[in-house]
């Protein structure tokens, strides 16, 4: 039996992180596979101390299966590894200064560690990914076009679709659906057509490291598809739900 | 009024004059045209000249985009070797052929054109190589349209002309995990997708140029098939050393090696 603890945004937040690793050691049934969806660092030199935390599991922690983030990708850009040539997305987002925090504070080395790191993860019939199964800035939340999440879901050849961009934890289910399609061609009109949906599962897996004190990740068992949201109470005032 | 929608011209100048005059005739008030200006066909400057002569709004096809980027397709473009060789070929003769400002030209060319509520586009709204095929997914059809706002989607690039109408599209949901679980049901209207043809290179069977015209007050929509002199281009692709194989197919209205047949496929390539 596997279970899986799935979690991203840890954001160079330590802290953070070992919090969630110290609640996954505490779950019954254990946890046998650990996925973290991209965005490990930030703009800060914690960053470089996370990706070490990670690459480097303590005994009896499962081995993290790590995917690119958000924030990976910006790094990639800036060092010309990127999907595209200009960091414009990250300028846009955080300024210049940021992009050369970014710049100074991610060495060489980890940005080599980066480069090699998948786009997703492809699990039984799971995607897992940080942002969607096109890119890793599009978000993906209940807010987003049910249409636009089946479309996600099914280009992947997946049912479910674990994602952290949007931070929050949710779970969308398309349970069923249909829609009637009528092709008229130059030499003919053909019967009319039903597509009836079988169901989709979009989830999203929660932040770890964004707001302070307090952590959010998922925990799922595919054999029996239960899904449950973890929130980790950290540092001053902690306590767990 | 009444708009005329053409596609996938290929650098046949022959059949793009043919198919203006019908659309003369037709009397079109309004003309746009989903790209592919240049590819396979012998007279690509002539065509891009004539587009932009008329000012007729285009948008960017994946050939006129792949002029001024140059080949970076994903595997949807290219179904064999052969075929991928022959249009590698095909691109470096366009490329050859056609001017700086022509290249700028297409550089220009905007992805994504709306009018009233028309889309147009080459492939589709999220790429210029994906194909729309008319027995894609409903529901991923139907996202197609919903993406672009629109409630009828032009598009080309299959270059075989259809029209698909989207009717009763609905969804039933769940969303649990969030500080409010709720059921609901998502419901879309009719949308259709109208798919243009080819000017210069069809694929339906026929030799003859295919183009559309949609009537903005009835929303009918007119398939047109236009008669005319495709032995001269094919004589002209064989005269300027372009593969044989673009001629005959251009003659047989038909290519079995290089069609697109695996509707499942989604482009990877974005907009």
């Amino acid at each position: 039996m596997s279970n899986w603890a799935i979690l991203s945004g840890i954001e160079a937040n330590l802290e953070a992180y070992e919090a969630v690793l110290t609640d996954i050691k505490r779950q019954t049934p254990q946890v046998t596979d650990l996925y973290i969806l991209g965005d490990l660092i930030s703009a800060t030199k914690d960053s470089e101390k996370v990706i070490d935390r990670i690459c480097h599991p303590k005994l009896g922690e499962p081995i993290p299966q790590v995917c690119k983030g958000w924030w990976e990708e910006q790094c990639l850009i800036l060092h010309g590894f990127g999907e595209t040539d200009e960091p414009t997305e990250l300028i846009q987002k955080y300024g210049i200064a940021t992009a050369k925090e970014l710049w100074d504070n991610i060495p060489k080395s980890v940005v080599e560690w980066i480069y090699n790191l998948h786009f997703a993860f492809m699990e039984l019939d799971c995607l897992l990914v940080h942002g969607s199964s096109i890119s890793v800035s599009e978000e993906l939340s209940p807010q987003t076009s049910p249409l636009q999440l089946f479309d996600r879901v099914s280009r992947a050849g997946a049912n479910r679709l674990f994602c952290g961009r949007s931070g929050q934890t949710f779970r969308y289910h398309i349970k069923d659906g249909s829609v009637c399609s009528t092709v008229t061609s130059l030499d003919k009109t053909a019967p009319s057509q039903t597509f009836e949906t079988t169901e989709r599962v979009i989830i999203g897996v929660g932040n770890v490291g964004h707001i302070p004190h307090q952590a959010t990740y998922a925990l799922y068992s595919p054999n029996s598809d239960m899904l449950q949201f973890k929130t980790v109470r950290y540092g001053s005032g902690k306590g767990f739900q | 009024m009444k708009i005329a929608v053409m596609s996938c011209i290929h650098s046949n100048y022959e059949a793009l004059d043919a198919v203006l005059r019908d659309i003369d005739r037709a009397k079109a008030e309004k003309i746009f045209c989903l790209g592919d200006l240049v590819g396979y066909g012998p007279e690509p400057h002539a065509v891009v000249e004539m587009i932009r002569s008329l000012d007729i709004p285009t948008v960017q096809g994946c050939w006129d985009e792949d002029i001024v980027e140059g080949l970076n397709s994903c595997e949807c473009s290219y179904p064999s070797v052969l075929a991928e060789h022959r249009g590698r070929f095909a691109h470096e003769w366009t490329k050859e052929q056609i001017y700086p400002d022509t290249i700028e030209f297409l550089a220009e060319l905007p992805k994504t054109m709306m009018y009233e509520n028309l889309a147009f586009v080459h492939g589709s709204p999220h790429s210029q190589h994906e194909y729309l095929l008319p027995e894609l997914d409903g529901f991923i059809a139907l996202e197609r349209v919903l993406s672009t706002g629109a409630d009828t989607l032009f598009c080309g690039h299959t270059h075989v002309p259809y029209v698909r109408s989207l009717d009763a599209g609905q969804l039933n949901i769940r969303v649990t995990g969030t500080k409010e679980n709720q059921d609901s049901t998502f419901t879309a209207p009719l949308k259709r997708i109208v798919n243009a043809g080819s000017v210069g290179e069809p694929r339906h069977g026929r030799p003859n140029a295919t183009y559309v015209i949609y009537d903005t007050d009835t929303e009918e929509v007119t398939m047109r098939e236009v008669e005319y002199d495709y032995q001269k281009t094919c004589a002209a692709i064989i005269e300027k050393g372009l593969p044989k194989i673009f001629a005959w197919r251009l003659a047989k209205g038909m290519e079995y090696a290089e069609r697109a047949d695996d509707a499942s496929h989604l482009c990877e390539r974005g907009v």
